[in-house]
């Protein structure tokens, strides 16, 4: 009886998601096994040749450059984001959900607008320019906007409340009598965070990174705003595919690959969520 | 005898595991019935079958002879007294109270009518305007009381009516509640798991275990004859000894001889059972020359281990090589006498308040 | 946790500067006198005027107006109804977490093709129509989100107690379940909303190569490869300003349960 009131409650939505998320993403995968037409349009014989091409080096190379982008910014956000939570978890308790609250409040702000924000501060009249003219600098000064310095930074800004919030969540939940445990036990500051506190909060910095990666890697609005024109990665590339090249179905393909990565790491992160949710936490 | 409420070998299975077990019960019109059992027993699980939120996997309920067993909650003239009370947060005492009688479609001048003289009988007038969460625990417990009575069902079940409140509240609100239930002549079932309550309140107690029924029948029925061990156990306090059977004698472990008047059960291993109350303490004797009349039926020798006073009367923990034992003396017993922890005693009781169970 | 507190307070001084430098230079630079979108000539708010004679900008903000509310007034009915109906169930499907969660973890790069491609297959005109029925796809799951969680801290023999007094399961979920979800359910619709209005990437794809489609964030994105104007400035602080508003209404609403962990 319950459960079918549940299913009548739940039924709208589902059909929702059903027609316009799982309907369009199974599409999707059809496509990548068609072939492309004379005219932009898909021709529907069978073959894997789209797939074959993904993985030709040119493409290929585009896959690991987006790769090691989006590890890179991932790593350096994980980083700082932990950092940061660690700080705020250290803060005295009744501080702590405002000081949280604002360093999750620019994640709220348009994605658009923070990368703006670093045209802005990075281009060749900008305030990092200005600053170093002001402190007298006057030799040449290297190119900061558009290179891949450019994208990473993005990519850490954008993400980074996630990761804090990531991390922050098991941090703040772990007992402190068990630092002190450790502390008690004749372990020094260096053992007890490296032996008890990173473990236990080991799941919040692996879900932050994943979640940064996967985010990353199939991002196409801050290396076509950050990175110039000619900078492409993997986002890009399906872009083309579907706005410019009207190659849909090698798109298909690419976005193919690009899901099964990221399902791969979610997967990975799940794990590692399930092994690490240990006790000690309160 | 016609029962108002039959519940007929009503079973509840979750997957393989069975909640309610095949309990049979009748409940008289205007009874004060209680379920009493530990958490697990089935008790709930038996009162929210009634009200109609779990649906019997078997068995049928009957009330005043209408199959209800199949019937949505909405439409049993039954009513739930929730646990947690489950008062609607956002509306006030009034309201809350009104909002069954809305549901009859009730003409607006008399859904007011009730409420107020409902707000009356629970001494809640002054309070109409209030929201739950500006209320205190007793008087939250007296607005689901009242939302619940407003409806003048069959009858009323209440789950753990009483649990959330402190222990000087509570044993108030056990005789305000047998009063209200008086004035207002619905049948009551309570749930709960506190043997005391459901000895004060009930006009009969049904004991659950693992989802049986293992004994009904009045207070003083469950408490002078309890039909197993479980029963014995949970109803007040009560004494084991362990017993070695020779053919049809009895004796404790040590050889000790125990007497009886109940059937001696056929198990191979059995236990004596006797309430602190019955004992009888007396200075250690050595003598045996006592006349034969004068002897008590059962005689055992054990050094007190520790004294608790409960209220006037004097609780004595008793070590004795049968087994531990609890003696239960009022203050005037206790003072004629010369009791502390180390001092050696006799312990003595009747036959007849002797009875028998398989271990 | 004992950490020494200059160490912490470093940190935070640290990451505070990079999360807030960024976006309180942009806020500065719109009250810019001079052309120049990054060069201090003095305060003036003449951008701020021009801003509002700018007819493409004011179609677009319209435009992603009426895309917001009508794909929140959808998302905040299915994304309720949803929520309820997951958690009345005793038994969790797999399934269907799994169809909750994914709006959530899909990249929008990925939803944004599928969408494109099902449309383009399925003849639909592309327009603000089909980004209205995109938007409700993810904005759904958030008020979903959001209700599920009031759901779980909601004491459920209320609703039951509501059934045994004689109601419905229709008047129950009108008069009590709904306004005792009030404060969650605003909280959801107001996150969709701020999200609807924010979104980018599924409105480029969906909406079609019309003019009279292009949304706020799109119109943006177009502004910005054109090149850097005192005129982004003013709009990415507007838009700016006018999201951390409605999330901290949202906030407000919901009790801090939006970023509490």
């Amino acid at each position: 009886m319950q459960d079918r009131k549940s299913l009548f409650l739940m039924t709208p939505a589902l059909a929702w998601l059903t027609a316009f998320m799982v309907v369009p993403c199974l599409l999707i995968l059809t496509l990548a096994f068609f072939r492309r037409g004379v005219y932009g349009g898909i021709e529907y014989t069978f073959t894997l040749e789209n797939l074959r091409l993904v993985i030709d080096p040119l493409y290929a190379w585009i896959f690991l450059k987006s790769a090691w982008i989006a590890g890179l910014a991932a790593l350096i956000a994980s980083v700082i984001g932990y950092a940061a939570a660690f700080a705020i978890a250290a803060l005295p308790r009744r501080n702590q959900p405002l000081v949280l609250f604002f360093a999750i409040l620019p994640f709220w702000s348009n994605y658009l607008v923070r990368t703006y924000a670093w045209i802005v501060l990075l281009n060749r009249e900008g305030l990092i320019v200005g600053l170093a003219r002001g402190l007298g600098y006057e030799g040449e000064l290297p190119a900061m906007l558009y290179t891949e310095t450019a994208v990473v930074i993005g990519l850490v800004y954008n993400y980074l409340p996630f990761v804090i919030l990531a991390c922050y969540a098991p941090l703040s939940r772990l007992n402190p009598e068990i630092a002190e445990a450790s502390s008690d036990l004749g372990a020094s500051g260096w053992t007890t965070f490296r032996r008890v506190i990173l473990p236990m909060s080991f799941t919040g910095l692996a879900t932050g990174f994943v979640f940064v990666f996967v985010l990353s890697i199939g991002n196409f609005v801050t290396p076509a705003l950050l990175g110039g024109g000619q900078f492409q990665m993997v986002g890009n590339l399906v872009y083309a595919q579907f706005l410019t090249a009207n190659d849909w179905p090698f798109g298909a393909a690419i976005s193919m690959v690009l899901i099964a990565v990221m399902m791969l790491f979610l997967t990975l992160q799940t794990f590692v969520a399930e092994r690490g949710s240990g006790g000690g936490l309160r | 005898m016609s029962a108002f409420l039959s519940v007929q070998d009503l079973e509840k299975r979750f997957g393989t595991q069975r909640a309610v077990d095949g309990v049979s019960l009748d409940i008289r019109q205007g009874e004060f019935f209680a379920l009493l059992g530990a958490s697990g027993s089935g008790k709930t699980t038996l009162l929210r079958m009634l009200a109609g939120f779990e649906a019997p996997s078997s068995g049928r309920v009957l009330l005043d002879g209408q199959d209800i067993t199949a019937l949505a909650p909405n439409r049993r003239p039954v009513n739930l007294m929730f646990q947690s009370y489950a008062l609607f947060p956002h509306m006030t005492v009034a309201k809350n109270i009104a909002y069954g009688l809305e549901m009859e479609r009730l003409a607006r001048g008399e859904i007011a009518a009730r409420v107020d003289e409902m707000l009356a009988k629970v001494q809640l007038a002054h309070l109409a305007g209030r929201k739950p969460d500006q209320l205190s625990g007793g008087q939250r417990q007296r607005v689901a009381l009242a939302r619940a009575l407003v409806k003048r069902p069959k009858l009323l079940l209440l789950d753990e009516p009483l649990g959330a409140l402190d222990k000087k509240l509570r044993s108030e609100m056990q005789l305000e509640l047998k009063r209200i239930q008086h004035e207002f002549g619905i049948t009551f079932i309570v749930v709960t798991h506190d043997q005391e309550e459901a000895l004060v309140m009930a006009d009969r107690i049904a004991i659950l275990k693992d989802g049986s029924l293992l004994q009904c029948g009045t207070p003083r029925e469950v408490y002078e004859q309890p039909l197993n061990r479980f029963a014995a156990e949970f109803i007040g306090v009560m004494n084991f000894i362990p017993l070695i059977r020779n053919g049809d004698s009895l004796t404790t472990m040590t050889g000790a001889p125990i007497s009886t008047v109940a059937p001696v059960p056929n198990d191979v291993q059995l236990v004596a059972a006797v309430r602190p109350e019955r004992l009888e303490i007396g200075p250690l004797r050595l003598d045996t020359s006592a006349s034969e009349s004068a002897r008590p039926d059962n005689r055992l020798t054990g050094t007190i281990t520790a004294l608790a006073y409960h209220g006037l009367d004097l609780q004595l923990h008793i070590a004795t090589d049968a087994a531990p034992i609890i003696a239960r003396l009022t203050a005037d017993q206790a003072e004629s006498r010369d009791l502390g922890p180390g001092k050696t005693v006799t312990l003595s009781w009747k036959a007849a308040d002797t009875k028998l169970f398989p271990a | 946790m004992k950490a020494p507190a200059s160490l912490t307070l470093t940190i935070l001084v640290l990451v505070f500067a990079f999360l807030y430098i960024p976006i309180s230079v942009l806020v500065g630079l719109s009250f810019n006198a001079g052309g120049m979108p990054t060069a201090w000539t003095g305060f003036s708010l003449k951008w701020y005027g021009s801003l509002f004679q700018n007819q493409d900008i004011l179609r677009a903000a319209w435009n992603t107006l009426i895309v917001a509310l009508v794909s929140t007034f959808f998302a905040t009915l299915l994304g309720t109804l949803l929520a309820i109906g997951v958690e009345i169930r005793r038994r969790r499907g797999r399934m269907i977490e799994t169809l909750i969660f994914a709006p959530m973890v899909i990249p929008d790069i990925v939803l944004a093709i599928a969408l494109l491609s099902f449309f383009s297959l399925t003849d639909f005109r592309l327009g603000l129509h089909t980004v209205i029925l995109s938007h409700v796809v993810f904005n759904l799951a958030f008020v979903c989100a959001v209700v599920r969680a009031r759901l779980r801290v909601f004491d459920w023999s209320v609703a039951e107690a509501s059934a045994d007094l004689g109601a419905s399961m229709l008047v129950t979920l009108w008069r009590v379940m709904l306004p005792v979800l009030a404060p969650a359910i605003i909280a959801g619709a107001l996150l969709a909303f701020t999200l609807s209005v924010d979104e980018f990437i599924i409105a480029f794809f969906t909406a079609g190569s019309s003019r009279a489609s292009i949304t706020l964030p799109m119109q943006i994105y177009s502004m910005i490869r054109f090149g850097i104007t005192p005129e982004i400035n003013v709009l990415a602080v507007l838009v700016m300003v006018f999201s951390l508003v409605t999330l901290t209404l949202a906030q407000r609403f919901n009790r801090g349960s939006l970023t509490g962990p």
